[in-house]
């Protein structure tokens, strides 16, 4: 088992470009260190329909209501990821679909570097990555994020819902796994996804690919990407 | 609509807008056993929560975030996006109300 650069093809370069926005940076950031009730401020925000912070400041008043913290980091947080959210849902629908996707991608790499062994700057983990295995066609699409530990490796895809979840993504992460194990190497497959449990499990449910060996990591969750 | 005072009469009041979204979502005819599968799941959800702690007082500011979400809610006119919205309003009506998702 080997990884390897995805080939920088058309659709390549354009995520790229998209990756490499600054509001992608700044959301990872604020995201990875968020709670629940922010993360589905976000969640909610880059997908609504009102640009107006104060309708939104009124639908979380865990976040923004009269029990809230009127000062200090916390609401700063939820400050910063409303105006974010809102910068994002102000870009057209397509763009704004991309950055949703490549803003999953950014906080599961920031949370994955939290891992015990792993530092901010460690090679080990890596974006748009393939995997090859000998003998084996290479998978056309690369995993979101790969963590390259030997005995450790892991393979993930991020989603932004859990519509998202399809029989090619769960086929290519399973036959990832299968085949590091034919190889008598570890790969643990992970979908990450930026929405409700309750709502991949129902996605899931209705899957024939094979997944229960593929780690779901839904949005209540995500900060077992830090510790594995 | 009757006053918001109970966690059981924010749920009452959200799920018209709730099954409205799910309406508007079924014209994605390729995702319509899924639609319903996810909305029956929620809507067991927000039962549960009713069952377990409707007659409780709602919090300060409940009411208004109810408003805003329905509103919200109705502004939606694209049946993808309601599709997300199957997913997404329900978190934010019982991150509302004090209950996890």
């Amino acid at each position: 088992m080997r990884f390897q650069d995805a080939s920088p093809d058309a659709r390549a370069v354009v995520y790229a470009g998209i990756q490499a926005d600054p509001l992608v940076a700044r959301a990872a950031g604020l995201l990875a260190d968020a709670t629940h009730d922010q993360r589905i401020l976000a969640r909610a925000v880059m997908n609504g329909m009102s640009t107006t912070p104060g309708t939104w400041a009124a639908m979380f008043p865990s976040l923004f209501g009269a029990g809230a913290p009127s000062d200090g980091p916390e609401r700063a947080r939820s400050e910063a990821i409303l105006a974010l959210s809102l910068e994002v849902a102000e870009r057209g629908e397509q763009v704004r679909s991309q950055v949703r996707g490549a803003i999953v991608e950014s906080v599961t790499e920031a949370l994955v570097r939290r891992r015990p062994g792993i530092g901010a700057t460690s090679t080990a983990v890596r974006r748009e990555r393939r995997v090859l295995f000998d003998g084996v066609r290479a998978e056309i699409h690369p995993y979101d994020v790969t963590v390259e530990t030997p005995g450790a490796a892991e393979a993930i895809d991020c989603k932004w819902g859990a519509r998202g979840i399809n029989a090619d993504v769960l086929h290519q992460l399973d036959d990832a796994r299968t085949h590091a194990a034919d190889e008598d190497e570890q790969l643990t497959a992970t979908i990450v996804v930026f929405d409700a449990e309750r709502s991949c499990a129902v996605r899931l449910e209705r899957q024939t690919a094979p997944h229960d060996a593929t780690r779901l990591i839904a949005l209540e969750d995500l900060d077992r990407l830090g510790g594995r | 609509m009757d006053p918001i005072t109970t966690v059981g009469a924010a749920i009452a009041a959200a799920r018209p807008a709730y099954d409205d979204l799910a309406a508007l979502a079924e014209d994605v005819e390729d995702e319509w056993s899924y639609i319903n599968d996810l909305a029956s799941a929620w809507v067991e959800r927000f039962e549960a929560v009713v069952d377990a702690h409707g007659g409780e007082p709602a919090g300060t500011g409940v009411a208004e975030a109810v408003a805003a979400l329905v509103t919200e809610a109705g502004l939606v006119d694209d049946p993808h996006r309601a599709i997300d919205w199957l997913s997404t309003f329900p978190q934010v009506l019982l991150v509302a109300v004090g209950e996890r998702p």
